[in-house]
């Protein structure tokens, strides 16, 4: 996570209570955001959690029933779209399907009345910085998923925004070629130092390209923080079990070490909580490990990833290939480093009681 | 083999049947509508449709058609414009009286229109002073048809753009295009062929209305006969060579009409398959 660490940095987006009803419905529940300039920031959330409805409040396509919009320290609430210096791509991309790649690149540029030189100069250049050199002439349906959607990058970047705001960019393309543009597009964002915000539901997604992840849940705001902070520091039982490979277990208490923290809680683990020993193996955790049966054994390429039977209770586990083989059916040591609890809205972070008495019998 | 056999023979028999159909109830009265016109010669069929009534029947037909091809074009598109490109209360309403005049019987739409603007209406003292004449003259038959050619053009635009979805005309605002400009740029090249196609359309019905015209009309010779009515008045007359001869006119013009609805069904296709 490459960060532009400015903390004291005031924000250069901000939404400040922001409501927002469609009919009935209240697609916006107080939406709370601040967003430092030059970073690359992802809205996280399930379809329906009110991403776009929040990209579109930034980008002036909507209004808010109530609450003000920031953007550079002006309220922008009655400023049109064009005039807020918002690039947008759209999910469906929204390329005009009657003009050649150049005439949509060079649209927003025409109509901001740049003479021919300057805006024929700007379009070569966003060509080649999109790999798309050649292609000019294309219309729209002639062009691969991924060229379209680096068209529409290059058209929302052409009459160089502040902001620039991508609702589920790489939805629509097929896995391989998602991975390169991932990682093309996070290149190119910080290249350009463009402050960024885009949408998607695929937290791998979001963890691996964004700074920080706004994660939203039925219209609101759950928690907003780094990947990291995410992960390690989930406020919610909602990121707790969105980020991440989460389990649910109900009767936590019955592992060693750990309490149950009053009634009606539930716990959530996580493979990487789960230390695995072959029988002989376990030196750190001698005593306080329990045994538990392998249930079964996934390759997953980098990685094996092993379903434990333990007190009756199916978790998860994962371990390197470079560890010794282990088969179903055998008895092994687990160590159960610590678990997420959940007490109705709250998160308690319960670690393995035995941690500090055997830290000190090493 | 048995099963092949039995679709040939069916597919035989329907292609046949729909031939001798066509043969029947199209083909046959076109020749016989043609064969009237000149059965007493040719000198005779120029004398028909050069009589001055039969020209100034087809001026009127021809301007009440413009007419109407013009304001339902204008009102097509905006209504088809504004039914798909924004929420708003009562859009229900508007397009489901956008269709309200194919449903009415023409002859009710004409007696609309008299019943509004006729002596009877409290309109008719304010028409009067201003000298404004609508019913049994032009305006009233071009009112007609515009109301029964209503929704020719929005009709065959809707749908296209409810396909087209918003998304690339917010793109072009949000990039300070103005409404005429996205209009122009973005709207108007994805309709193109599918307003020329209800323009067509509204073209051929408006040649052809007929019931609320006629109770509109007034039967002025001269002055407010279409050629429709107007070749219902030969024909009443039993003046069969002067009645075939001005149909032959309106077959003409339907023919062209018809030409150019192909030409640009086919156009339109070509553009659908470059989409996808
Ligand atoms: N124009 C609209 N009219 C009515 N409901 C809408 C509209 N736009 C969004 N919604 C509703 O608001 C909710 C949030 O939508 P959206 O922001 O598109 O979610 P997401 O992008 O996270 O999938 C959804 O339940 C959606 O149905
Ligand atoms: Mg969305």
């Amino acid at each position: 996570m490459s960060g532009h660490n400015n903390v004291s940095e005031k924000a250069y987006v901000e939404l400040r209570g922001v409501n927002k009803h469609f009919g009935d419905f209240q697609a916006l529940k107080d939406i709370n955001i601040s967003i430092s300039r030059g970073r690359l920031i992802a809205a996280l959330g399930s379809s329906g959690s009110g991403k776009t409805t929040i990209l579109r409040m930034i980008a002036g396509l909507e209004t808010p029933d109530s609450g003000e919009i920031v953007i550079d320290g002006k309220v922008v609430n009655d400023i049109p779209g064009s005039d807020r210096g918002v690039g947008f791509v759209f999910q469906s991309y929204a390329l005009f399907r009657y003009m050649t790649v150049y005439d949509n690149i060079a649209f927003g540029l025409r109509v901001k009345k740049w003479d021919v030189a300057t805006i024929n100069q700007r379009v070569k250049e966003l060509l080649n910085l999109i790999n798309c050199e050649g292609l000019e002439g294309r219309y729209p349906s002639q062009l691969s998923g991924g060229q379209r959607q680096r068209v529409a990058f290059a058209r929302a970047l052409a009459p160089n925004p502040q902001l620039l705001l991508l609702d589920e960019p790489f939805a629509a393309i097929d896995a391989k070629v998602r991975l390169e543009l991932r990682a093309w597009l996070r290149k190119m964002i910080t290249q350009l130092g463009i402050t960024s915000i885009f949408v998607t539901h695929d937290q791998d997604e979001a963890i691996e390209v964004a700074d920080e992840i706004i994660v939203t849940n039925k219209g609101r705001v759950e928690q907003t923080g780094t990947p990291r902070e995410l992960y390690v520091n989930p406020k919610t039982p909602f990121v707790a079990s969105f980020i991440g490979n989460a389990h649910p277990v109900e009767n936590y208490d019955q592992f060693q070490f750990f309490d149950r923290l009053g009634e009606g809680t539930r716990a959530i683990i996580r493979p990487e909580f789960v230390s695995v020993f072959k029988k002989g193996e376990n030196k750190q955790f001698v005593k306080s490990a329990e045994e538990g049966v392998v249930e079964d054994v996934i390759f997953r390429g980098s990685s094996l990833e092993l379903k434990l039977r333990l007190h009756g209770v199916t978790i998860p586990a994962t371990r390197s290939v470079n560890d010794s083989i282990i088969e179903i059916g055998e008895t092994v040591d687990v160590f159960i480093h610590r678990l997420i609890v959940v007490d109705g809205e709250k998160i308690i972070v319960q670690h393995n009681k035995s941690l500090k008495k055997e830290s000190v019998v090493i | 083999m048995q099963m092949n056999r039995e679709n040939a023979f069916i597919k035989w028999t329907l292609i046949v049947g729909c031939e001798l159909f066509l043969a029947l109830f199209l083909i046959l009265p076109l020749v016989f509508i043609i064969q009237t016109a000149f059965a007493q010669g040719l000198a005779t069929y120029c004398n028909s449709i050069t009589d001055q009534y039969a020209v100034k029947a087809a001026w009127l037909t021809v301007k009440a058609t413009l007419w109407a091809v013009g304001v339902n074009t204008l009102f097509g598109l905006s209504a088809a414009w504004c039914i798909t490109k924004f929420a708003f209360r009562g859009k229900k309403i508007i397009s489901t009286f956008i269709d309200l005049p194919v449903t009415v019987s023409p002859i009710i739409a004409g007696l609309i229109y008299v019943l509004t603007f006729g002596r009877q209406s409290f309109l008719f003292p304010l028409l009067d002073k201003y000298d404004i004449e609508i019913i049994f003259a032009t305006p009233g038959i071009i009112l007609a048809t515009i109301f029964v050619t209503f929704p020719f053009i929005s009709r065959e635009l809707i749908p296209v753009l409810t396909a087209q979805g918003v998304d690339e005309e917010e793109a072009a605002s949000l990039m300070g295009a103005r409404t005429w400009t996205i209009f122009r740029k973005v709207t108007l090249p994805h309709i193109k062929w599918a307003l020329l196609y209800g323009v067509v359309l509204c073209t051929a019905r408006a040649m052809g209305e007929f019931g609320a015209v006629s109770v509109l009309s007034g039967h002025l010779r001269g002055k407010t006969n279409t050629l429709p009515l107007y070749i219902e008045l030969l024909y009443q007359g039993y003046d069969f060579t002067g009645a075939f001869a001005a149909s032959s006119i309106l077959v003409l013009l339907t023919i062209i009409i018809l030409i150019l609805r192909v030409w640009l069904e086919g156009r339109g296709n070509k553009r659908m398959e470059l989409r996808h």
